[in-house]
């Protein structure tokens, strides 16, 4: 993961990040969705929400070594009892990496929505059956004077 | 003490640059008087909207957020919605709240304008349906309108442009509702549906409501805007208004207003429009206090600032089997169900509402709704239940008409103020039984509808707060000046070169997105005034 922040992380820091994001959203069991941990979090972290950074350095110290190699329950675990401890910190932590990971092109092409952004490649639209109106026409008018 | 810069005076002076004030100052452009129009935002730049970025959802939780409290840009005022059951949510800026709407664009119907004479509640407009429709059939055509002529909900109109996509959201709620012989019918949208006017079409982006980056959603600044500039009318943004002044003989004679810098200027007027919607509208007059007007300018009848109607809404959202494709698509444009819109004798309360199919979210709200609701967890499970609902989802708003009522009031908050020390607005608020029965109401139908349409699964919201965008009645028209504020055609009883042109004249609200509504009526009141030039005062 590039550490490209202000705020430089310790390869210590880094790999606990690396195991927070992967408890967040880790890869799918049929190997088609990536993990959180495969997204270049710190880059978007620098790119997009610098002001988050020092929030991250705190969550990071919230977690005790032996969370980087615990296993995946145990993490699980430990990210629940933070979440109940401070609700809305947690959320916001959520909804930074849930940004960075559904920004990823890989993501949206495997969840079914196109790469980039919205503008200008647009979407196609199907018309509809607009024979279902003739029920309605059939009914006649319904307003009132 | 400094002196106040003041300007060359002009004929007419609008103050506000969204739905409304554009609308007027094009009409009013054929008189050739000198008009300008004080707006407190910028113009926008459409290669800056969200939707140029990948980042397009994070940036609606931000600077391009609906909620002005939380957007905190500095053209923003702050809006006190602590008593209040629902948030006040807007834009400032030239196109004002298009700039953000989903352009939803029904027009009210005739039973609108005859509340009182039909089911005996509030009262009846000093106009009509009739009245308007000329005027609603010409702002279509500014606007650049999509839609199906044939909706037997209506009397005959012909919108200029075809339906948009209804897309796999529509049809399936469509057959619910053909299931259960309910009326639908695709809405009327200010979103073009083929190249028009020099604008191309609509692409299908999604995210309307924080601005369009393809141009294809008509905000006044690229509909009403270029051709009354072109025409002569000057805009001048970042001008905040902070009250209107008198002359002795009570008639308005002016603006007092905070330039860019902050500066207090003084802007003199033989006319003076008010079109600030309403909650800016009230809180200009009421702010305008002086020896003739104490209880702020216009308001012998006491009645600035009361009556206040939301739309109350109610949300029934459906999860489908099968993929709906329902992140893409204009998000509040798709088909909508007038099946409870009149008054029923069956039912335990008066009016209707208007059911609104609204489309699906992005990637990310997905995700955080389900982390909100407890449907997509984070953790292992997260991909498959994001699977399941993302792109699967339909949902109902039930936009409900909301009657007057004089406790529901904007007023000035004592302390709370904006970056140039006028006082914010205080929003006071309740939502009435009548429109409490009607939200429950609506919430059985929905379900009903979803169901018949096949949702595997459904959620209900019995009252959305973030839904404040219809602003209406705190300045309302009438012919008695006793029970109003201005008269049929938006001329202030107490000051005779005084005008309202906004939402805030509305009698009723309807049950239904009322810009359509709001500019047809500004459109009406320009065209009076041009009629009534030579005694325009009389």
């Amino acid at each position: 993961m590039k550490n490209s922040t202000d705020i430089h992380l310790s390869s210590a820091q880094q790999q606990c990040l690396s195991a927070l994001l992967d408890t967040i959203l880790p890869a799918s069991e049929d190997g088609t969705m990536p993990s959180a941990g495969e997204m270049n979090f710190l880059v978007y972290l620098d790119e997009q929400a610098k002001d988050f950074m020092p929030a991250i350095v705190l969550v990071l110290d919230q977690l005790d070594e032996n969370f980087t190699d615990a296993p995946l329950p145990a993490r699980v675990a430990r990210l629940e009892d933070m979440a109940k401890a401070d609700k809305r910190a947690f959320n916001r932590l959520l909804l930074k990496i849930y940004d960075c990971y559904y920004q990823d092109d890989r993501v949206l092409m495997q969840i079914g929505a196109l790469p980039g952004p919205p503008f200008p490649r647009g979407n196609v639209v199907e018309p509809g059956d607009l024979s279902l109106l003739d029920a309605v026409v059939a009914r006649g008018h319904g307003y009132r004077r | 003490m400094a002196q106040t810069p003041e300007n060359d005076p002009v004929d007419v002076l609008i103050i506000g640059a969204g739905a409304s004030g554009a609308a007027v100052a094009w009409s009013l452009t054929d008189t050739r008087m000198r008009i300008l129009c004080l707006e407190q935002g910028d113009w926008m730049s459409s290669s800056k909207y969200p939707s140029n970025g990948k980042n397009w959802e994070a940036q609606q939780t931000g600077a391009y957020h609906i909620n002005p409290n939380v957007r905190g840009r500095d053209t923003d005022y702050p809006i006190n919605n602590d008593a209040s059951a629902i948030d006040v949510v807007n834009f400032n800026g030239v196109g004002g709240g298009t700039i953000l709407y989903a352009a939803h664009f029904p027009r009210l119907h005739p039973s609108d304008f005859k509340v009182k004479s039909l089911d005996g509640v509030a009262d009846d407009w000093p106009i009509d349906y009739d009245t308007l429709d000329p005027y609603f059939a010409e702002n279509d055509r500014m606007m650049g309108v999509s839609g199906l002529t044939g909706d037997p909900m209506y009397p005959p109109k012909q919108p200029p442009l075809p339906p948009l996509p209804i897309g796999l959201v529509g049809e399936t709620m469509a057959k619910g509702y053909d299931k259960l012989g309910w009326h639908w019918w695709p809405s009327d949208s200010a979103i073009i549906s083929q190249p028009y006017e020099g604008r191309d079409k609509c692409i299908n982006l999604g995210p309307c409501t924080s601005g369009c980056a393809q141009g294809g959603k008509s905000s006044t600044d690229i509909t009403y805007w270029p051709q009354a500039i072109r025409s002569g009318v000057e805009l001048r943004t970042r001008c905040r208004v902070r009250e209107i002044t008198l002359k002795e003989d009570g008639m308005a004679d002016g603006v007092i207003y905070y330039d860019s810098e902050g500066q207090e200027c003084s802007q003199k007027a033989e006319v003076v429009i008010m079109a600030c919607n309403g909650v800016g509208t009230p809180r200009i007059l009421l702010n305008s206090k002086s020896a003739q007007f104490p209880d702020g300018l216009a308001n012998s009848s006491g009645l600035v600032g009361k009556n206040l109607m939301f739309h109350p809404v109610s949300i029934v959202q459906g999860l489908f089997e099968e993929r709906l494709d329902s992140h893409k698509g204009p998000m509040g444009c798709c088909i909508l169900s007038k099946e409870f819109y009149e008054t029923g004798a069956d039912r335990d309360f008066v009016r209707g509402y208007n059911m609104q199919i609204v489309r699906g979210s992005g990637p990310l709200a997905t995700a955080m709704q389900g982390h909100a609701t407890g449907t997509i967890p984070w953790g292992p499970g997260h991909h498959e239940a994001f699977r399941d609902r993302f792109d699967h989802v339909a949902s109902i708003a039930n936009v409900c008409e909301d009657l007057p009522e004089e406790c529901n009031t904007v007023t000035l908050d004592p302390e709370l103020t904006d970056s140039n020390g006028i006082p914010a607005p205080k929003i006071t608020y309740r939502v009435s039984e009548n429109s409490r029965k009607m939200l429950a109401h609506g919430l059985a139908r929905g379900r009903e509808a979803m169901e018949a349409a096949g949702a595997k699964e459904i959620v209900e919201v019995d009252l959305l707060r973030p839904a404040g965008w219809h602003l209406l009645g705190t300045a309302r028209m009438g012919n008695d000046p006793e029970t109003s504020v201005v008269n049929s055609w938006g001329r202030s009883h107490d000051v005779k070169n005084l005008f309202i042109v906004d939402g805030s004249i509305f009698v009723t609200a309807g049950g239904v997105n009322p810009t359509s509504t709001i500019q047809a009526l500004a459109l009406y009141i320009a065209d009076t005034m041009k009629k009534n030039l030579a005694n325009l005062f009389d």
